[in-house]
């Protein structure tokens, strides 16, 4: 199983919409998440991940996504009253060891609870980003700044799943044999066939005229109705949450003692995030041109 | 006269460290709007001059070069691949290996953005390779989810798209099931006949390629053997060079006939001409059945969220037999291997094996991962495998053949097996190598051999299994399942309606038509 998505086209405005407009939703969502440790706010965006995965179609991907997030988030929080000892309440007293006290205080344990839900949102963001922006066209994004490093970039993105395959395979020949080789000698030939691999792709790079290779003009495409609600999407989420920062919204405070504001303002802003990322999905309109070939 | 479009004077090329060269006094010519075709053996440096012809060769692989190839007029000494690919598009053996991006349309723009065209330019000649090459719906698609065929079909439109004047191909059918390679054979000769593109193809199965071929360059130890056009060609092959005939020219010369035939519909009207209509002799029966080495019953395998693979398959593999599996691309037979095998278990139905099996999968190079070759099947397995003098060889620098050969030892492990089983062990294979396979594989115990190339079943096989959408569809003896196919059957059998599928047969079927 994948926890990872991998893009394919499907029939939705998110998959219909230009790279920079999905780009920009997701990156908005993440910056959302990584600028709010309010767990309403972040909350909202891992909500407004999976939906907007759902209603593109994503759904089961995006669930995996939540299964790659959730250990991570346990992690933090399990990490977090470890490295902190800060807070009123006592709720383990642990003795003196390197030097230190282990003691394990609510503030932390839920500090640590905080920051794994805001790896989590930030982390289903850029699962959405995997799983609805075709790989190639973000990279084209780039070639105009950098052309062989976005290039090298898209390569290793075709290349990566294509080793894993190769070396899938030599474990499988390893165990056809009568005496299975060392996995270091198994290991040691994968990465010889990698570079074989290698060989052969920058051989087909120098005869598709590679080596003057020039930055690519500007490509100048029509906006279509769902490049431009998703874009529109991607202001909002963006300046909903940037407006909302600074002007103090969804403030936590940790130490020394546990508060979390979660009043109107707050829930308004996670009520808009959500509408924001899955209102261009949603309606007659989110179907209209959406098919492929 | 138009100018050449490729001129070679003397031209040599040696690899850095190699003992000898691999290409010697090339002498030749190729015109505008021809269709080449470079037969030879592996190793007779088919490969290697065409990859002079795109440059590759000093420039990206290294090496020394003397006298002269040019190219559109571009000394291939001097200029590189990018300048050549101006007038080059290049496809490659083993589609997996030259595709470069994960979509499609990607894929194709690429040549045509990396020499700055315009949006509007590059979307326009996508469109038109993707409908010439009949492959639009695969446009929005992603180049990891394609068949082989069809990523064939995506790198020859990559290879086309900013229209050069040369096409070169190195064994482009070799990774494709009969089915995908005579289409990819017929879209080159649109390609040369409808927009005059130069054609230079390399292969080994030459007998799909000549019908529609001007003129044959048979290599010879880095040498040109023979310069001729296919008849010219087929003519010199049955004299000095046997295992590049193909199997209707090798009918012909052993059954006294002449001249040898390009195609099948020649070699049928040669036979019609001269009042020849062959008969099958009876007794071609499937040997008596002996222990069972394998045994699958009612096994179905269903992936978790893909299709069914396999579909209550009952197959009976008695101990002497040797069992051709054949069907198109994606019918089952790799997964049916690694079943037997229990790489894989069935997601319903049994399977009961002999004693051990062993397997040789698809890539002989997984097999291989020592430095010498005697660390990977010790000196009888090299001695068995004809590799007893190359003890000290890295497996990686082998041939093809040799490493196929040497695999299918190390997969063996000494003998001791109740079947071995074979995924496409004849891919990029010569016909001389492949007739000491087949030598080798009737030396089993037993043998079910995953294959598209039905002369190679022919060769060795008493028993045909045809798969189809999971299932098997037929099962019987050489002469009953490939004997009347279309596409599942030998040209041998296509000219001779199917009264033998091989050309000693044939010829003395047409032996003893003759006598009487």
């Amino acid at each position: 199983m994948r926890l990872v998505p991998v893009y394919r086209p499907r029939a939705s405005a998110l998959h219909s919409a230009r790279a920079g407009a999905v780009s920009g939703l997701c990156a908005a969502l993440a910056l959302t998440g990584a600028l709010f440790e309010n767990p309403l706010v972040t909350g909202a965006v891992i909500v407004a991940a999976y939906a907007a995965g759902a209603a593109a179609g994503v759904g089961k991907e995006m669930s995996r996504v939540a299964l790659l997030a959730l250990p991570l988030a346990a992690l933090v929080t399990l990490v977090n009253p470890l490295v902190y000892s800060e807070g009123d309440t006592l709720l383990i007293r642990g003795g003196d060891f390197l030097g230190r006290r282990w003691d394990v205080t609510l503030e932390a344990v839920g500090a640590g609870g905080l920051a794994g839900l805001r790896v989590a949102s930030v982390v289903m963001a850029l699962g959405l980003l995997s799983a609805a922006v075709d790989p190639d066209a973000l990279l084209r994004l780039f070639r105009r700044v950098s052309y062989r490093s976005a290039l090298t970039a898209a390569l290793a993105v075709r290349l990566v799943p294509v080793l894993a395959r190769d070396a899938g395979r030599m474990g499988e020949a390893a165990r056809c044999r009568a005496e299975p080789p060392e996995r270091l000698l198994v290991a040691r030939a994968a990465l010889a066939g990698a570079l074989d691999r290698a060989v052969d792709v920058a051989a087909a790079l120098e005869v598709r005229g590679y080596a003057s290779a020039s930055p690519p003009p500007r490509a100048r495409r029509p906006w279509s109705r769902h490049d431009v609600t998703v874009a529109a999407a991607a202001l909002v989420v963006l300046a909903g949450a940037v407006v909302a920062r600074l002007a103090g919204v969804g403030e936590v405070e940790a130490y020394p003692s546990f508060s979390v504001a979660l009043g109107p303002a707050e829930l308004a802003l996670a009520v808009g995030l959500v509408v924001a990322a899955v209102a261009p999905l949603l309606g007659r309109p989110a179907r209209l041109g959406v098919a492929r070939g | 006269m138009a100018e050449p479009l490729v001129r070679a004077e003397g031209f040599c090329f040696s690899y850095a460290e190699a003992a000898r060269p691999t290409l010697r006094e090339i002498d030749l010519t190729l015109e505008p709007g021809s269709f080449t075709v470079l037969a030879g053996l592996s190793g007779s440096g088919k490969s290697t001059l065409l990859r002079a012809l795109c440059g590759l060769v000093p420039h990206f692989h290294g090496g020394d070069a003397a006298g002269s190839l040019e190219v559109a007029g571009m000394s291939v000494r001097e200029h590189g691949p990018a300048e050549l690919s101006r007038v080059c598009g290049v496809v490659m053996q083993d589609p997996e290996r030259q595709v470069v991006l994960g979509g499609v349309r990607a894929e194709i723009s690429l040549p045509l953005e990396h020499r700055g065209e315009s949006p509007g330019a590059v979307a326009r000649a996508v469109e038109e390779v993707a409908l010439a090459l009949g492959i639009e719906r695969l446009l929005d698609r992603r180049t990891d989810t394609l068949s082989g065929g069809e990523l064939q079909r995506v790198a020859l439109a990559a290879a086309l798209v900013h229209r050069p004047a040369l096409l070169l191909l190195d064994e482009p059918t070799s990774q494709l099931d009969p089915v995908a390679g005579d289409e990819l054979v017929w879209l080159l000769r649109r390609l040369n006949e409808d927009w005059g593109t130069a054609v230079v193809i390399a292969e080994h199965r030459t007998e799909r390629c000549l019908p529609a071929a001007d003129r044959v360059l048979a290599m010879e130890d880095g040498a040109v053997g023979c310069d001729a056009s296919p008849e010219g060609f087929l003519g010199w092959a049955a004299e000095r060079a046997q295992p590049l005939a193909t199997p209707l020219a090798q009918l012909f010369a052993r059954a006294g006939l002449g001249p040898p035939p390009v195609s099948v519909k020649a070699a049928r009207e040669a036979l019609r001409t001269a009042a020849l209509t062959p008969r099958r002799a009876p007794g071609d029966t499937r040997p008596s059945p002996g222990e069972p080495a394998l045994r699958l019953r009612g096994v179905w395998l269903e992936l978790e969220e893909g299709p069914t693979v396999l579909r209550g398959v009952d197959l009976r593999v008695a101990s002497g037999e040797r069992v051709a599996l054949m069907g198109r691309n994606g019918a089952g037979k790799s997964s049916l291997l690694r079943l037997a095998k229990g790489l894989v278990e069935p997601t319903r139905g049994k399977v009961r094996r002999g004693g051990e099996v062993a397997l040789l999968l698809q890539n002989p190079g997984d097999y291989l991962v020592h430095e010498r070759a005697e660390d990977e099947a010790g000196p009888p397995g090299l001695e068995r495998a004809g590799l007893a003098g190359r003890a000290e060889a890295n497996p990686r620098d082998l041939s093809g053949g040799e490493r196929q050969r040497l695999a299918l030892e190390v997969a063996l492990g000494g003998g001791g097996h109740a079947v071995a089983l074979l995924d496409e062990p004849t891919r990029g294979m010569d016909r001389a190598h492949k007739a000491a396979l087949a030598e080798r594989i009737r030396e089993l115990p037993a043998a079910v051999v995953a294959t598209h190339d039905t002369e190679f079943a022919a060769a060795f096989a008493d028993r045909v299994v045809l798969l189809g959408q999971g299932e098997i569809i037929a099962d019987g003896t050489p002469a009953e399942v490939l004997g009347g196919g279309w596409h599942f059957s030998t040209d041998v059998a296509r000219a001779t309606d199917g009264a033998a599928l091989l050309p000693a047969e044939g010829a003395t079927l047409l032996a003893a038509e003759l006598a009487r």
